[in-house]
């Protein structure tokens, strides 16, 4: 009887884990695959960037229209919302204000936020990257250590408004 | 509570009809809920772990930082989780006394509390060097910051109760506390439980609002704690209300053993089986702060209780000092040590001591055939033959063989006889030839009934034909 017991527990629990493995690999698809499609919507150029959180790839993403921008523009003014950036922890989303080509501002319309843990890393992050973002006028910062998905997602919302803005 | 109450006769061999075939589908049908219970209690802690694949968990293990992370939330969840099931297990539900029996249930409670608070530490542990590695700080350095997310003050506090309730019921510290101190501050662990779940709901993102997981983790809580207010308040408040129970006469039966006679309305709705025991408490200044287990020792009636109590400690002695008229209140009745836990066609027992009391009652109740019962009666002086007399006339009404020994245990041999019978040659086997084709009841002081128990299991006793009631918290 308890060698019985056992195995069926064995065997309730390894279906059960593959069932919430599957269950989590399906919603992490869909998260992203909205993501990207929102990003598409918002800016054709960037779809890709959603898709790839790692910090390399981001970034030379990221930077490459930032380069070839900024001689054409010079006298934009207004302010330009970014793309809604998804993470596992919530998703990511940047305004910046814009004065005769200038990054004057930038405003974090939403950081990511699921849970307490998250959102005390957003708001440790989101200064640092605001300051260093207005003092380089670009996205090409380096990223908070400890807060990867956080600032990943931040440069690559930022470099969505920064494109419509063609700077 | 006990299913066999509907089939109960009053004493008489007509009433001795239990066929053999029907006990074993009984037991099979009990072990068939206690595979699902098992199996149930595995389920839930892979479960607790799937709650956090399901929320994309597998791909979180990227980084050193990140697996470690993700390994302590894990450990929190399934931590948790075993910690819910100790609820559950100390409930007292129904089901699981009827199933595997309460002593049983409260044994696995006990084998998931060291488990359970490993994990929970590990949890903490973890977290903080996770979270430090990932901010590129050392874990010490990370408790600051930790504590400055919302709900983690009331997490961490919640842990240290846990510890100290684990730490009380160590044995060798457990004993240093009277049943009421502990008890006391095992209470706290509700409180431990409760003051955690503020931050698993809000600091990480698995049990986030609106989602499944949290639905389900709830759930949890709710069944748990359901449960212990079912069973554990609600039912015997109304229990007691409802049947107005109250010490009638208090009978000296031997130098420090009283029968108390409680009287009461509509005793018999309580299906209470011969064998089982509730939890007493007395109502008078000196005794309403601490309760007692105490069997029947008799069958009631619809009007009368029975129990008889040894002045076992100073709780004990004061309630057999109890005048009549004094309200009682009661949880119960509990326990397997009755005839619907039979598996095997014979029956045989073993009792020493005040442990005759739930034997008295049980064979009483029980559906014996004549021939069918083997009865061994321990003491260790004459005087403390309680109930004997009562024991020997039912002996002969039911057909069975009576055994008696008197004198201290043996210094060598099984233990738990008397020198002279030891140096007979006297064994379990030769007093109960049949003990393989048997169900083994036996009831006494812990230390004598282990000595008892380990011979039986020696001469090959299959688990489930043992049935023991130990007489000490």
């Amino acid at each position: 009887m308890r060698t019985r017991a056992t195995l069926s527990g064995i065997f309730a629990s390894v279906a059960i884990l593959v069932i919430g493995w599957q269950a989590g690999s399906a919603a992490v698809t869909a998260a992203t695959a909205t993501s990207a499609a929102s990003g598409a919507g918002a800016r054709p150029g960037t779809p890709g960037t959603a898709t790839s959180p790692t910090p390399s790839a981001t970034t030379t993403t990221a930077t490459a229209p930032a380069t070839t921008a900024p001689a054409a523009a010079s006298a934009v003014t207004g302010s330009f919302t970014g793309s809604s950036t998804s993470t596992p922890y919530g998703s990511v989303q940047v305004q910046i204000v814009v004065a005769n080509g200038t990054m004057t501002e930038v405003k974090a319309l939403h950081l990511t936020d699921d849970g307490g843990r998250s959102v005390q890393i957003s708001n440790t992050a989101a200064p640092i990257l605001r300051s260093e973002v207005l003092s380089s006028q670009s996205a090409r910062v380096s990223t908070v250590s400890g807060a990867t998905y956080t600032s990943d997602a931040y440069l690559t919302s930022l470099q969505s408004a920064l494109d419509q803005a063609g700077i | 509570m006990s299913s066999n109450t509907t089939t109960r006769r009053p004493v008489s061999p007509g009433g001795a009809r239990a066929a053999a075939p029907d006990r074993r589908k009984q037991y099979r049908r009990r072990a068939r809920i206690a595979d699902i219970l098992v199996t149930s209690l595995w389920a839930s802690g892979a479960a607790a772990a799937a709650l956090f694949l399901a929320t994309g968990g597998s791909a979180k293990f990227g980084t050193v930082a990140d697996a470690v992370t993700s390994i302590g939330i894990v450990t929190g969840l399934i931590g948790t989780d075993f910690i819910l099931v100790m609820i559950v297990l100390a409930a007292r539900i129904p089901i699981i006394d009827r199933t595997v029996g309460h002593d049983r249930a409260i044994a696995v409670h006990r084998s998931l509390g060291k488990p359970a608070l490993y994990l929970l530490l590990a949890h903490g542990a973890l977290l903080l060097v996770g979270y430090g590695m990932s901010s590129g700080i050392n874990p010490i350095a990370e408790i600051g910051p930790m504590l400055a997310i919302p709900d983690m003050p009331l997490a961490v506090i919640g842990l240290g109760l846990l510890v100290v309730v684990v730490i009380t019921s160590l044995v060798a510290v457990r004993r240093t506390f009277s049943y009421e101190g502990w008890h006391i501050v095992h209470l706290l662990s509700y409180v431990a439980v409760l003051v955690a779940v503020p931050h698993q709901l809000s600091v990480g993102g698995i049990l986030s609002a609106g989602s499944v997981e949290r639905v389900y983790w709830i759930a949890l809580y709710v069944v748990a704690f359901g449960s212990i207010a079912t069973y554990r308040f609600a039912e015997p408040v109304i229990s007691t209300i409802r049947h107005r129970v109250r010490v009638s006469r208090v009978e000296n039966v031997a130098p420090g053993v009283v029968s108390i006679h409680l009287s009461g309305r509509n005793l018999r709705a309580l299906e209470s089986a011969g064998g089982q025991f509730f939890v007493w408490r007395f109502w008078t200044g000196r005794t309403w702060w601490h309760s007692h287990p105490i069997s029947l020792s008799a069958l009631p009636t619809d009007k009368t209780v029975r129990i008889t109590v040894r002045d076992l400690g100073t709780g004990t002695s004061a309630i057999s000092s109890v005048r009549p008229g004094t309200r009682v209140s009661f949880e119960g009745p509990y326990g397997m040590f009755t005839d619907a836990g039979r598996t095997a066609p014979k029956l045989a027992i073993v009792v020493a001591g005040i442990g005759i009391t739930p034997v008295r009652a049980f064979l009483e109740d029980s559906k014996v055939r004549p021939g069918e019962t083997t009865i061994l009666l321990r003491a260790s002086t004459q005087e403390e033959a309680y109930l004997w007399n009562e024991i020997s006339e039912l002996a002969r009404r039911k057909g069975a063989r009576l055994y008696t020994m008197v004198g201290k245990r043996a210094q060598s041999g099984p233990g738990w006889m008397p020198q002279a019978d030891a140096s007979r040659g006297v064994t379990l086997r030769s007093v109960f030839p049949d003990l393989a084709d048997s169900d083994l009841y036996i009831c006494g002081p812990t230390a004598w009934l282990d000595l008892v128990e380990n011979d039986a299991r020696r001469a090959g006793i299959p688990e489930h034909q043992l049935h023991t009631e130990r007489f000490d918290w």
